[in-house]
């Protein structure tokens, strides 16, 4: 075999690395397929629980298929994400969800759920001691995730969600400065 | 292979396996001699063995993600390249035998096969052979998934140097280095 063959085959083989991975990627990441189909059954709203869920996952494939350090942030962004996904569905079925109702229950939901979430993201990063690698793609997942549950009451319930999840990273962002500074 | 060049491999293939695309050319380059050099000596034919070469090379670069980094590269990639010219040579015997074959002939086939089968197991009993007896009994015991004769961790021990024993031996009788 001379090295022009050698190359192409090296060339070959690399796709079916790149394959490989993804491959494994969709099946590692397939379980949140089953949590989207039963967010969207649940949702009011099913096309923008489903657009969410769709973004969510696309995200998750691409992070888990690239690998490195940003893989480590699927997992931790995505249970932190189910907290306001689980908050808001619940809050969407206690009540009929119109107007001032949304107000009331759905979008404090949001707001509480984001919070945890970001807490939760925010104590992971800071136990890591992780950089942006961890902190976005983390943030990217639990915000989509969210999202698919908090879609229901409009941008009211994404914008909640999103105050939330920052307020909740504050304490953890202002620990790691001060830890840095001292 | 030289255990500082071990090492790196080791190291290359977890940095593969995490997804550092920086290292692919790297480890393309480390184990396609070895890989070809088993399957020469297994195949005893240049073009079958380029071919699962090839083959070898291809499935270990696909399962590279699933690379278990506490073990050593090196005969975790030659298994997988051992095992593809078994098949290979499955292969080839099964197409070379047509439909109008009289039983002689398939006695012969049947019979290369075992042949073919016995000089791997020759090959590797050889490379057993070469190991001292408390070294071959450790080996035995964990092949025919026997209860250990001594306990867990001395025998977790005794299997490793065993192990490595029988890797030197293989090395020093086939040349795959």
């Amino acid at each position: 075999m001379d090295s022009t063959d050698l190359t192409r085959f090296e060339r070959r083989a690399r796709v079916g690395y790149e394959f490989a991975r993804l491959r494994r990627a969709f099946v590692g990441f397939a379980p949140l397929l089953v949590v989207i189909a039963v967010a969207v059954a649940l949702a009011r709203h099913p096309s923008a629980t489903a657009a969410f869920g769709l973004a969510a996952f696309l995200v998750g494939l691409v992070l888990l298929w690239y690998g490195r350090d940003v893989r480590r942030a699927v997992l931790p962004g995505v249970t932190a994400g189910l907290v306001p996904l689980v908050l808001a569905l619940c809050a969407n079925h206690v009540h009929h969800c119109t107007g001032d109702g949304c107000m009331m229950l759905c979008v404090p939901a949001c707001a509480v759920g984001g919070l945890a979430a970001g807490l939760a993201v925010a104590g992971i990063g800071n136990q890591r001691r992780a950089g942006v690698a961890f902190w976005l793609p983390a943030s990217g997942l639990a915000l989509l995730t969210g999202a698919m549950g908090c879609s229901c009451v409009g941008y009211a319930g994404v914008v909640g969600l999103g105050l939330g999840y920052a307020a909740g990273l504050v304490p953890g962002a202002l620990r790691r400065i001060f830890a840095r500074t001292s | 292979m030289e255990q500082a060049d071990e090492e790196r491999l080791n190291a290359l293939m977890a940095r593969l396996a995490e997804g550092d695309r920086s290292v692919f050319h790297e480890v393309f380059k480390r184990l396609w001699g070895p890989t070809h050099r088993l399957c020469a000596s297994l195949l005893k034919n240049d073009a079958d063995a380029a071919d699962a070469a090839q083959e070898a090379m291809a499935k270990i670069l696909q399962r590279a993600s699933d690379y278990d980094p506490t073990r050593a590269a090196a005969p975790w990639a030659l298994a997988i390249a051992a095992w593809e010219c078994r098949t290979l040579r499955r292969k080839l015997t099964r197409r070379r035998e047509v439909p109008d074959l009289d039983s002689d002939q398939r006695a012969g086939e049947d019979t290369q096969e075992e042949l073919v089968e016995r000089d791997l197991v020759q090959s590797a009993l050889s490379a057993m052979g070469e190991l001292s007896p408390t070294d071959r009994d450790t080996l035995m015991a964990t092949f025919l998934d026997e209860s250990p004769p001594v306990a867990g961790a001395t025998f977790r021990k005794r299997r490793a140097r065993a192990l490595g024993r029988l890797r030197d031996a293989w090395k020093r009788l086939y040349g795959l280095d």
